[in-house]
Formats: structure tokens, C-alpha cells, sequence
């Protein structure tokens, strides 16, 4: 009896400790699953008019989105509004204009007139918002340093004015000598490609051309760099994330990443490595991503979104419209509607040089924008529903000093506007087929 | 004393069978989504649209998956890529357009229907099927039109605009991959042939 008792005791307290056991687990797992939510945010979208024509109406649009938990039930748009802080000329204090709530949130619910006295000054003007969520309360600025580093507007009444007419695809112009040619692969010499038919096909990500013509590919696939000097390749590993990064190379051969993807709630990273693949540092960029990184006078610059602003690494107050250039102007490009491009070369805050470029053809994005002495080099995309092509132009005072286009050849992607880099007066191209990544050389020499 | 030894040591395996058991077959889906049925709505709009779609960001990709909280976390980051069975977070390209854009699992209706984040449904799309307009609720548009919330498919991929942007790219929200998540970045889908312009019909503002 006492032997029965006592296994009966047994059998409870394992049943017991199973019980527990089980249901330790399964407390903890559900915990873990789920987690309470506490997803709020307020950001903004802008599309600045950097550049304006003569007697140009000016309405700033934004988009705001905003939201927590009770507004995400029901998937409404943000019940947004905000302020705009507008400015003559480029510095003094700002006059405040009230954002007005359309019906249509096609260019950005948001908008404010810019006044006429304001809009034609002919110094241009200066402006950022205050951008708020009215249910919560909670505010942004766009750009996000607000009056330390403002959106700035140039006028460019005198611009030349460029007529492209309708692009002739398939006309296009053989380069003048292929430099690097690398089929998909591990090996050195070699690039790596991801994804196919179900996923976006990604193979190398960016390049740089130094000055001694040695070309450097980002072989984010293979987690290196791959140098090709008078074209033998050597290869560096470096720790970058396996996505559409962009990369620039400093004269001392420091390598600059700028990751393509971003860890949950925080902005991309800018990795510099030394020429030895060692990782030097790592900054956050400012703003919740970027479309180029390029090198400048001061070191490595990053064009961030939303603010669209050129600036240097985890320093938004240092946001310019306009990237610095080796003689301390800012080069400003704006694409308008389909089919304009405009470019200025801003001195001493003051329009320079400035051209407009229309074409019948729609016109991209644009994917290099470089001075060559008082002219100009601009590389766009020409497109249709069914072709593209790249339209190269040099620009001078008289209009199109030369002109010609470049096959897409765009098979794997790359980061966004790393298709292109201009060393002396050598245009590169970076390209791709279903064999491999290429990079090839176009001489513009007797034009500078 | 035994007792007490029987009952931790059952209490020790418990835990040990349990943990595994769940590490081996719980996933993202099972454990944090439903099935619910969509709610119907008069409205469409693009900014609405927008902040659906912005609340996908940092949630994850999913190959053939439709299903994300709103905690900015990717739960099942560098699940096997390409197959739908690690069940994890987050849409794929074609789950996060059929989402946002508030469409019906029945092709042949073009209304709105609001999906809640956490309702697993990928839809009957894929990039492709956008690309050429396929279903009642999707159409077609010029890439040159193309405007905020529209967006640019291809044969294996497809991202909505999130705004254009003064290059000529675009910021697009997509689910980009296993290893990129969703996100907005800048794209320059406009101009690439392999990409045309699609649109959902029926935005109301």
C-alpha cells in the first residue's frame, strides 16, 4: 500500500514536471511572438524645386505619413498638416506659410504657394518644413536640420536652352576600348551575380576608375573588391552586406561603402575601408537612404532622401542642394516633368553657367553630372515603354558641343547611379551581360 | 526527495522537447498571423496607401509570403530564400502591392479591401501579372506618368513609388529580397524596359 502510495507520488510529480515544463516553454514563446507592437512614425516626402525658369508659379507639395497603432486599424491616410519656412535669397529670417490640405495626394496631399515677391527673387530663395501628425502631435523637419542647412532654390532665367528632339535608339556608339571584362564567378577576376528568375538579379554594385586607370568593382556578392591595374585583377575581401551598395575611391585608395540596406530603425551605414580591405570606421548616414555616393574636395558625400541634399557622412546640418566641387562651386541637376533636365554651376551662392535640356523622347534619370573645364558632361537615360538608352552630351555656352549614346547593357543591377564615372576625359561605363560585368572606355579627349 | 528529483528532471526534458519542438516547427505565421476576412472600403487613397505600405518597412521579405507586425523587426531574417515554407515575415514584392493596394482575392472584382498587417494573405498576383495589368483592380500607365503609389513591375519583380525624386529616379517601397527586407529606397525602375508602369484603378484621392 505504502509502495503504491509512493509510486503514485512519483508518477504526479514527473506529470507535474512535465506540466511546468511544457508550459515554461510555451509562456516564453508566446511572450517572445508577441510582443506589443509600438510601431509610431511621422516622415515626410518632398520633390524640392532646386532649379526655377523665369516667372515660374512655385507650389512646394509634400507628402506626410504618420501613424500609430490606432491609426494603422483602419489603413486611412495621415491626418497631417504643417508649416513652411520661406526665405528670400539665401539667408535672413524666414516668413512662415501654413501647408493647405488637397483632395489629391497624387504629387503630396500637402502644399503652400511660394509668394511671387519670394519666388522671383533673384538670388532664388530657401525654404524647409515643419511637418505634423494632428492626431499625436508629433512633428519632423524636411530637410531635417530645418534652418541650419535649408532646401535652396536657384534661379536660371539665362539658362541655355537645349533642344534634344526625338532620340534615335539603336544608333549607338562603340567604346573606345574595353577595359575590364569579368565573367560571373568566384574566382579572382571574376564578379559575383544573385537572384534570377524570381528575384531582382543582382551582380556587382558599383565601381571607381582612379586616376593611374585603375578600376575598382564593389564584388558585394563575393564580399570583396576586385582591382584591376593595366589590367591584371587582384582581389580584397571587405565586410559589406550583400545588397545594392555604392561605393567611391579616395586618391589614397581608402575605399568608401555606402550599405544598401539598414538595420531596423536606424539609417544605412558609410563603411571606409583602407586599401588593405581592413574596415577603418563605420558611420550612419544621415537620412533613411541615399541615391549616390561620391567623392569631394573634403572627403566622400552622400546625396540623402528625403531631404535630396548633398552632405557629408552623419552631418545632415552640412546638407546642400548641390554637390561640391574641386573649385568650391556646387554643381545643381533637377529632372522636370519627363522630359527636362536642368543644370546649374552655382558660385558664391549665384548661377554661374545654367542650361536646360528638353527632349521629345522621355528623359530618366540622370546618372553623371560633371565639369569638364566650362563645359559640361551629362549622361541620362533616354527611354521609351521598350528601349533605353544612355544620351552622353557635352554641354558648353553655345548649347551641344558633342553628343552621343551608349547601350544600357544593364542585365544584373547596380546601385542606382553607378553606372558611370568621368576620370580626365575618359568617360567609363559600367556594364553587364547574361556572360558577365564589363567596363568600358569612351575618349571625349579634343573637347575639354 | 525522489519526488522532487522525478519532478525536475520531467521538468528539465519537458522544457528541452518543448523548446525544440517549437524551434522546429513554429514559424512567423503561425504563431503571429490570421486569417481574417478583409474590410471593405469606399476609399483609396495614394497617401493612404503610403502609410500602408511604410509600415512594412523593416518587417522583412517573405517569398510568396503577405503577412507583417508593426514592430521594426524582420523575425525571420535569412530564412532560405525563394520557398514559402520557412512561413516567416514580411511580403514579397507582389504580397506588399496586392496589400497596399487593397485588392480582392477574386480577380474579377476591382473594389477595395483593407487588409490588417498581420492577415496572411499573398494574393493571387505575381510581378508578373502586375506588369501586365492582369485583374480587374490593375491597369496599365505610361512610365512617364507614373505618379506616387503607382508603380514599375517587371517578369520577376515589381515596387510602388513612393515619390519621385529630382535625379529622375524614383523612391520605391518594395520587398526587395531576403537579405534587403522591405524598405524605400531609390530606384531608377522608370527608365529600365525590363520594367513597365502599372497602376491601381480606383484611387479615390
Amino acid at each position: 500500500m505504502r509502495r503504491r502510495n509512493r509510486r503514485t507520488t512519483l508518477c504526479a510529480a514527473i506529470a507535474a514536471g512535465v506540466v511546468a515544463g511544457t508550459a515554461t516553454v510555451t509562456a516564453a514563446e508566446t511572450a517572445i511572438r508577441r510582443e506589443p507592437s509600438d510601431h509610431t512614425f511621422i516622415a515626410g516626402a518632398h520633390l524640392p524645386p532646386l532649379l526655377t525658369a523665369s516667372g515660374e508659379p512655385v507650389r512646394l507639395r509634400y507628402a506626410i505619413l504618420c501613424g500609430d497603432d490606432a491609426t494603422l486599424a483602419d489603413g486611412d491616410p495621415c491626418d497631417g498638416g504643417g508649416d513652411v519656412y520661406v526665405r528670400a535669397g539665401h539667408a535672413g529670417s524666414f516668413t512662415r506659410l501654413t501647408l493647405l490640405r488637397g483632395a489629391d495626394s497624387r504629387e503630396g496631399r500637402y502644399f503652400a504657394d511660394v509668394p511671387a515677391d519670394i519666388a522671383a527673387s533673384p538670388t532664388g530663395f530657401s525654404y524647409y518644413a515643419v511637418l505634423r501628425d494632428d492626431r499625436t502631435g508629433a512633428t519632423t523637419m524636411l530637410p531635417a536640420a530645418g534652418a541650419a542647412a535649408p532646401q535652396d532654390s536657384y534661379p536660371i532665367g539665362a539658362a541655355v536652352s537645349v533642344a534634344l528632339g526625338a532620340h534615335r535608339f539603336a544608333a549607338t556608339q562603340p567604346a573606345t576600348k574595353r577595359v575590364v571584362e569579368a565573367r560571373w564567378g568566384t574566382a579572382v577576376g571574376e564578379l559575383g551575380l544573385t537572384g534570377g528568375d524570381t528575384a531582382a538579379r543582382i551582380g556587382p554594385s558599383s565601381f571607381d576608375v582612379s586616376a593611374d586607370g585603375t578600376v575598382t568593382v564593389l564584388d558585394e556578392v563575393n564580399g570583396r573588391v576586385v582591382r584591376w591595374h593595366r589590367g591584371v585583377a587582384s582581389a580584397t575581401p571587405v565586410d559589406v552586406p550583400p545588397a545594392l551598395d555604392d561605393m567611391a575611391v579616395a586618391p589614397d585608395g581608402s575605399v568608401f561603402v555606402a550599405d544598401g540596406t539598414r538595420a531596423a530603425g536606424e539609417t544605412p551605414l558609410l563603411r571606409t575601408f583602407g586599401p588593405d580591405g581592413r574596415l577603418r570606421a563605420t558611420t550612419h548616414l544621415p537620412e533613411r537612404t541615399w541615391s549616390q555616393l561620391r567623392m569631394s574636395p573634403d572627403g566622400p558625400v552622400v546625396q540623402e532622401h528625403p531631404s535630396e541634399q548633398w552632405m557629408p557622412p552623419s552631418r545632415a546640418a552640412g546638407g546642400k542642394s548641390g554637390r561640391r566641387l574641386a573649385d568650391g562651386s556646387r554643381l545643381v541637376v533637377l529632372r522636370v516633368g519627363a522630359d527636362e533636365i536642368r543644370v546649374a554651376r552655382i558660385v558664391n551662392g549665384a548661377v554661374h553657367a545654367s542650361w536646360r535640356v528638353r527632349s521629345a523622347t522621355p528623359l530618366g534619370e540622370v546618372q553623371l553630372a560633371e565639369p569638364m573645364g566650362n563645359r559640361l558632361l551629362l549622361v541620362a537615360k533616354v527611354y521609351t515603354e521598350a528601349d533605353d538608352e544612355y544620351d552622353v552630351l557635352v554641354l558648353d555656352a553655345d548649347g551641344v558641343a558633342r553628343r552621343f549614346s551608349i547601350s544600357s547593357a544593364a542585365w544584373a543591377e547596380t546601385a542606382p547611379l553607378a553606372r558611370f564615372r568621368l576620370v580626365g576625359t575618359t568617360l567609363y561605363r559600367f556594364g553587364s551581360d547574361a556572360a558577365g560585368a564589363f567596363v568600358d572606355s569612351y575618349d571625349l579627349g579634343g573637347v575639354r | 526527495m525522489k519526488a522532487l528529483v522525478a519532478f525536475g528532471g520531467a521538468f528539465l526534458v519537458a522544457l528541452a522537447v518543448t523548446g525544440v519542438t517549437i524551434a522546429r516547427t513554429g514559424s512567423f505565421q503561425t504563431a503571429s498571423c490570421n486569417v481574417a476576412t478583409p474590410q471593405a472600403s469606399a476609399n483609396l487613397t495614394r497617401d493612404g496607401a503610403l502609410n500602408y505600405a511604410y509600415v512594412a518597412v523593416y518587417e522583412g521579405y517573405q517569398w510568396g509570403g503577405g503577412c507583417w507586425n508593426n514592430d521594426d523587426v524582420d523575425s525571420s531574417y535569412g530564412d532560405p530564400i525563394g520557398v514559402t515554407w520557412p512561413h516567416g515575415e514580411g511580403g514579397d514584392c507582389s504580397g506588399l502591392t496586392f496589400k497596399t493596394w487593397r485588392e480582392s482575392l477574386d480577380t474579377t472584382n476591382a473594389g477595395h479591401f483593407y487588409w490588417a498587417p498581420l492577415r496572411n494573405v499573398h494574393g493571387p498576383y505575381t510581378a508578373q501579372s502586375f506588369r501586365y495589368g492582369y485583374g480587374a483592380p490593375n491597369g496599365t500607365v505610361p512610365k512617364s506618368a507614373a505618379a506616387a503609389m503607382d508603380g514599375f513591375a517587371s517578369d520577376s519583380h515589381v515596387g510602388m513609388i513612393f515619390f519621385p525624386a529630382t535625379t529622375g529616379g524614383d523612391d520605391i517601397v518594395e520587398a526587395k529580397c531576403e537579405y534587403c527586407g522591405t524598405d524605400t529606397w531609390y530606384r531608377t525602375y522608370r527608365s529600365d524596359s525590363s520594367y513597365g508602369g502599372i497602376r491601381r484603378l480606383g484611387w479615390t484621392g
